[in-house]
């Protein structure tokens, strides 16, 4: 048990940081044209070499079967008479296959491969820069788009809550179900002497689990640290008291381990999805904004990418804040009540 | 008296079968969860997971104030990926993205549409919020769409010596990324959910003590392991009844490829994640290290490193070939090839041979560790 508590989370968020990238990369690109097609080759050749493509494997003569096939994710078709001819008679025109299972996917690829034309197609027409209209795009806080920059500080959030859900979740239930959840009731406590007692040693293990974490994401992978410590802090204690108490709850409502750890499951999976780690917050629908207001991780997830990346104490923090706390004391008090109705 | 025990007894596998269909039938809150759950997951989040980023708050700074300028304004509006609104009150345009507010911002310095009916090159500047994360990538790829329409429409048409690029999106040509969400959610709840539901069983027969009596018996740790492996596929199978019928029936996800290809996919997988959870199970003999051990291997590796959101290929070397010991990332790969792309036994050839072989090895690895002694 000790080693889950423990080494798990120092595994898991160096593992997650390590391996995921929201860069599309190796993305393998299949050339159909001619051997003469200088123009197409040339391309080919610098999609290889801009590091986003790998070459297709296998040689397949259909482009689509290709693809079908899993062994290319896109595919150039030249047209037959060679795209030099073609460009030199004014009507250039070059088809792109991509494998649009994974829609954000296609779309970068459609541009990596749109940006490589334009480049080439400059270079060999010797035309200056035409553009009329240029973007000159600047990335505030994360100016290199670092992806462990912005996914370790959520993975923690995620990490710090799979720890205290599941092990909170469990422990009233084992003991309702082997039966010395009696006992316990019949000492003379109060119920919610019950509650401080039962539930302040996951608060202290959880927040045993933080320092760790934040070790590994400012040390390993050197994700900025620009919020004052006692911030970070204060906002993990009232994050793991709230996560606690709401295992404790569906501890209450369990009648053996199997269902608390169900229930914990519940709870779990819908936290992960809205909390902003996965999918953009901005585009759940409107409907369902009301069941994202009661998810911890969402506001945790918030205050750590403000507080590590940005490092401002302002109104978002506080409101953030104010959130967490309100859903810890409301579901504290909603099980100490459940206490009160499930022994009576 | 010592006598033989064959290896392996199909009527003593069934008899361990029948003991374990009375369990679940008689909780019929596990019923439930096993039937109910992963269909509501997929639906609820099928629904509400959306990777489009849409209606970015976008502070504009126009000092220009000419026709050219606003018509370059309503280009990020009319894309609706944008919401374009002018800075707030007693804030500048950086306070608002440092406070969230905002997620970028466009400047437009004044003489912007001067210099552009003169035909001097102009930029515009934009300041994107990296703190954020899918947002920042994405909006840089509408970026791009966005700058080559406004040059177009500042230079008039295009100029004749030009390549154009024609794209065409297979298998999903309105770019419609629910299917992908979907296939996704589908293998990660019904892998999670199967995990749960074995995981557990052995290790509270450890628990309440009934494994010593069932260790008394003449029954073989093999037969015991497929005994209870057997009614949670036929549960599991189910589920993915169900799950099917709402992807196609809700989210109107396409089927192209063959259906006993797909079923023989699903027992696979749900073969190698039935028997990781049997396997915490026989190893743990204590339900809430099992569960404790079935989440960290299930449930944060099926979201994250299977490709259900972060793509594999983008993944280091070393985490390429680690994934590929997980289940859920060739079952996703079955599971879109068929859906999307009607790949046959062929294109799934090894997907389908190394869930068949991560099967083989945990059901092995489980009969192993079961070990007979009453201490652990």
């Amino acid at each position: 048990m000790r080693i889950i508590i423990f080494a798990i989370p120092v595994v898991q968020i160096t593992v997650f940081g390590l391996a995921l990238s929201n860069e599309i990369k190796n993305v393998r690109l299949a050339l159909y044209a001619a051997p003469t097609d200088a123009l197409a080759q040339d391309l080919h050749r610098r999609a290889l070499a801009s590091g986003w493509f790998r070459p297709a494997e296998g040689n397949d003569p259909d482009p689509v079967g290709t693809v079908r096939a899993g062994r290319a994710d896109a595919a150039l078709v030249a047209p037959a008479e060679t795209l030099d001819r073609a460009l030199a008679r004014g009507e250039g025109r070059l088809q792109l296959l991509v494998d649009a299972t994974n829609a954000t996917k296609a779309r970068v690829v459609e541009n990596y491969v749109q940006a490589l034309l334009a480049r080439t197609l400059r270079d060999r027409l010797g035309r200056g820069p035409a553009a009329p209209v240029a973007f000159d795009v600047r990335v505030l806080y994360n100016p290199t788009l670092t992806t462990s920059h912005y996914l370790v500080p959520g993975v923690m959030g995620l990490i710090l809550t799979l720890v205290t859900i599941l092990l909170t979740s469990m422990s009233m239930a084992r003991e309702r179900e082997l039966g010395t959840f009696e006992t316990l009731v019949a000492a003379p406590v109060a119920r919610w002497e019950i509650f401080i007692g039962k539930t302040l040693p996951y608060v202290i293990l959880g927040m045993a689990d933080v320092p760790l974490v934040l070790a590994v994401g400012v040390l390993g992978f050197r994700v900025p640290f620009r919020g004052p410590l006692w911030a970070v802090g204060l906002a993990a204690l009232v994050f793991v008291c709230t996560t606690v108490a709401i295992g404790t709850l569906i501890s209450t409502f369990a009648k053996n381990q199997q269902q608390a750890m169900m229930g914990g499951f519940l709870f779990l999976f819908p936290a992960i999805q809205l909390s902003g780690v996965m999918a953009p917050l901005e585009n759940i629908p409107a409907a369902v904004v009301p069941f994202s207001w009661l998810n911890p991780l969402r506001f945790f997830v918030t205050l750590m990418r403000h507080l590590m990346l940005k490092g401002t104490i302002g109104s978002l923090y506080w409101t953030n804040l104010g959130a967490l706390a309100l859903l810890a004391l409301g579901a504290g008090a909603w099980s100490v009540h459940r206490f009160r109705r499930t022994t009576a | 008296m010592i006598f033989r025990r064959p290896w392996f007894h199909a009527g003593r596998a069934r008899a361990v079968a029948k003991k374990e269909i009375h369990h679940v039938l008689r909780d019929p809150f596990v019923l439930a969860m096993a039937l109910g759950v992963p269909v509501f997951l997929v639906v609820f989040f099928g629904y509400v997971l959306d990777f489009d980023v849409k209606r970015i708050a976008l502070t504009v700074v126009d000092h220009d104030q000419t026709r050219a300028s606003r018509e370059l304004v309503d280009l990020f509006s009319s894309a609706a990926y944008f919401r374009p609104r002018p800075p707030e009150a007693g804030r500048t345009p950086l306070e608002s993205l440092e406070e969230g507010r905002a997620k970028a911002a466009l400047f437009i310095e004044p003489g912007f549409g001067g210099r552009l009916a003169d035909g001097v090159p102009t930029r515009v500047q934009i300041v994107l919020d990296g703190s954020d994360n899918q947002t920042t990538g994405v909006v840089g790829s509408y970026l791009g769409g966005l700058q080559r329409a406004a040059a177009r429409r500042a230079s008039g048409a295009t100029p004749g010596r030009n390549v154009e690029l024609r794209t065409r999106f297979l298998f999903n040509p309105e770019l419609n990324s629910r299917w992908f969400i979907v296939t996704g959610l589908f293998v990660v709840a019904v892998g999670v959910l199967s995990i749960l539901l074995t995981a557990l069983t052995v290790a509270r027969e450890w628990e309440t003590g009934s494994m010593e009596l069932l260790l008394s018996t003449p029954v073989r740790p093999l037969e015991i392991i497929l005994g209870k492996l057997a009614p949670y596929m036929g549960l599991c199978l189910g589920a993915v009844a169900l799950v099917y019928a709402a992807a196609r029936l809700a989210f109107g996800v396409p089927f192209r490829g063959n259906h006993l290809v797909f079923l023989l996919a699903c027992v696979l997988f749900l073969a190698c994640t039935l028997a990781q959870g049997l396997l915490i199970s026989v190893v743990t003999r204590q339900q809430q290290l099992a569960m404790q051990l079935s989440n960290i291997t299930g449930l944060l590796p099926a979201t994250l490193l299977s490709g259900f959101i972060f793509p594999v290929e983008s993944m280091p070397l070393f985490f390429r070939v680690l994934t590929s010991l997980l289940p859920p990332r060739w079952f996703i790969d079955c599971c879109r090839g068929i859906f999307l792309k009607g790949a046959g036994l062929r294109e799934l050839a090894v997907p389908l041979g190394a869930l068949t072989l991560i099967a083989t090895g945990l059901i092995l690895l489980a009969t192993k560790k079961f070990k007979r002694d009453l201490e652990p």
